[in-house]
């Protein structure tokens, strides 16, 4: 189904921009560190991308065709 | 009673309960084939499927080795959390490809795959054989990290009243005893025991460590007084280790034979969906709150001059020693580790006799004879592991890293093989050894990451390139599948 397929598409997407979002590599190493939820800044940031990768991925999985041929159904 | 007779007690109930399993998983088998021993005869429902994948996933290492990693390296091993997670993202690019010709052609172990898709081709039977050798080695050293755990795991557990020795030799004889008895059925079902008891644990131990610190803001206050570059922001080498983590262990851990089988195990398609719509969580309820742990212990326990492996022992025994529901909470997080460790093994041992008897000696995967074979071949495997696990002096974590550099490339063969139609066996082949070559001697010369990439992933690259423009170089074959 394409609407399907476009929306699996899309969520793969967001779940690549969360994992390059979750380095901090725009950060600079002596940048000074408040705490957010009782973590470090970048720690919570990069525990929030996750949650969100873990959300994304969790429908995507959910949408996904994982389907099983027939019986005496020999082709992939 | 003492914390050694208590944990000995509980050790004595777990293990007879294995036991009872063996049996009865047993007496549920339909026939003698492969399919039947080492897929559970691809019933598998979704609770099962989704703890044995759980169980599997998290070895001694994420409760052993993880915690000692973020110990030394303070909180940016938050990025264990990330690649734990890439593992079941990248499994969307496997399972919808690889179950449905499973399904169809009855695929017991990954080098059927390998075979149904190079098939007609005159490398096909060398690129098998090399997988297999690649992943056998690499099973074998995961197995070899379990054994050792094994053994440190029974006598803290007993307070040393069980020795290291006796620890590996007692529980492998377990492990081989329900593993030949009740095949993947046994394994799946102590894998679903083991994956609740290790959930469990881990709460158990963070609740403890979170309240008794204060909070988590008060741990990382302290710690950051203690060392201050747990906390700092991590600089660029550490930025390019943590993407290179997530492509690392998320490509390869996807490789894992035992990862494969249980995609092959499941009742169907749906079921499979399911349990790694659940899967996708458990980074975020296991490893996360590892590595809280592992940080939490900066502040509690010094490690100076000794293994890193050594910390949630350490932990424990400063639980246990406040006594009472404290000491039966840490008795039931050492049994959790225990758990984790043997579900890891058992699923290796399974795997490996498998892949000895179809993928190296090429025997059919339908005919019993070959789950005879397979279950002789993982006791002579267990057999000769034992003694190295005895001698070994290898810390879990650098273990895991050895065997990650060696999986990951086997990637070409399955994720470009599944996608590229072009790709042809012999520059697969090729690839695969210019990779593993290169991550080998690098590794063995000591060299484990270049700017903070793993050299496993300079291996794939190049393994990748020689693999892709030798089959460009081929002329296209019409009749290859993808």
């Amino acid at each position: 189904m394409p609407t399907k397929r476009r929306l699996r598409a899309f969520l793969f997407v967001m779940m690549g921009v969360l994992f390059v979002a979750s380095v901090p590599w725009y950060r600079e190493t002596g940048d000074p560190v408040t705490l957010i939820w009782g973590l470090p800044d970048w720690v919570a940031v990069a525990l929030g991308c996750y949650v969100g990768v873990a959300v994304l991925n969790s429908v995507a999985w959910l949408l996904s065709d994982v389907v099983d041929p027939e019986p005496g159904d020999h082709q992939p | 009673m003492t914390f050694g007779q208590m944990g000995l007690v509980a050790l004595g109930f777990y293990l007879a309960g294995l036991v009872l399993v063996a049996e009865i998983a047993r007496r549920a088998r339909k026939d003698s084939t492969p399919s039947d021993h080492f897929l559970a005869a691809r019933d598998l429902g979704v609770f099962v499927l989704f703890l044995t994948l759980y169980a599997t996933a998290y070895s001694g290492n994420s409760l052993l080795g993880y915690p000692g990693k973020a110990y030394r390296t303070g909180f940016s091993f938050i990025m264990a959390t990330g690649f734990m997670m890439s593992i079941i993202v990248v499994f969307h690019a496997l399972v919808p490809t690889l179950r449905p010709v499973a399904v169809a052609h009855g695929f017991v172990t990954p080098g059927d795959w390998v075979r149904h898709r190079f098939r007609g081709e005159s490398g096909e039977r060398a690129l098998t054989l090399a997988v297999g050798i690649l992943m056998c080695v690499a099973l074998a050293n995961f197995l070899l990290a379990q054994l050792q755990a094994m053994g440190h795991m029974t006598g803290r557990v007993t307070d040393g009243m069980i020795s290291y020795e006796v620890g590996i030799v007692g529980l492998a004889f377990i492990i081989l005893f329900y593993e030949s008895r009740g095949g993947m059925r046994a394994v799946a079902w102590t894998d679903a025991a083991q994956g609740i008891l290790m959930l469990v644990g881990l709460a158990a131990l963070l609740w403890w460590l979170v309240g008794t610190a204060g909070g988590l803001e008060a741990i990382t206050d302290r710690v950051s007084e203690v060392r201050p570059t747990a906390v700092a922001v991590p600089d660029a080498t550490v930025c390019a280790n943590w993407f290179s983590s997530i492509a690392l262990l998320g490509l390869g851990s996807v490789l894992y034979p035992q990862a494969i089988q249980r995609v092959f195990a499941a009742r169907s398609g749906r079921v499979l969906s399911r349990s790694f719509a659940i899967m996708t969580f458990m980074p975020l309820t296991t490893t996360l709150v590892v590595t809280l742990i592992g940080v939490a212990a900066i502040t509690r326990v010094n490690l100076e001059g000794i293994a890193s492996d050594e910390v949630t022992p350490r932990l424990l025994e400063q639980w246990a020693a406040e006594g009472g529901g404290h000491t039966v909470g840490a008795i039931l997080v050492f049994l959790g580790a225990l758990a984790a460790i043997m579900s890891t093994a058992d699923s290796c041992l399974l795997s490996l006799g498998s892949l000895a008897a179809g993928d190296l000696l090429g025997r059919s995967g339908q005919d019993p004879q070959t789950t005879k074979l397979g279950k002789r071949l993982a006791a002579g495997i267990l057999l000769l592991m034992v003694p190295l696990a005895m001698w070994g002096q290898l810390t879990l974590w650098r273990l895991i890293e050895l065997k990650m550099e060696l999986l990951v490339q086997c990637v070409p063969a399955f994720l470009l093989a599944m996608h590229w139609s072009r790709l042809r066996a012999w520059p697969t082949f090729w690839g695969l050894c210019v990779g593993t070559g290169y991550a080998s001697v690098m590794a063995l010369t000591g060299v484990k990451t270049l700017g903070g990439i793993h050299v496993g992933v300079i291996g794939l690259a190049l393994n990748v390139v020689v693999a892709s423009l030798g089959s460009l170089a081929l002329p296209h074959r019409e009749s290859a599948s993808s």
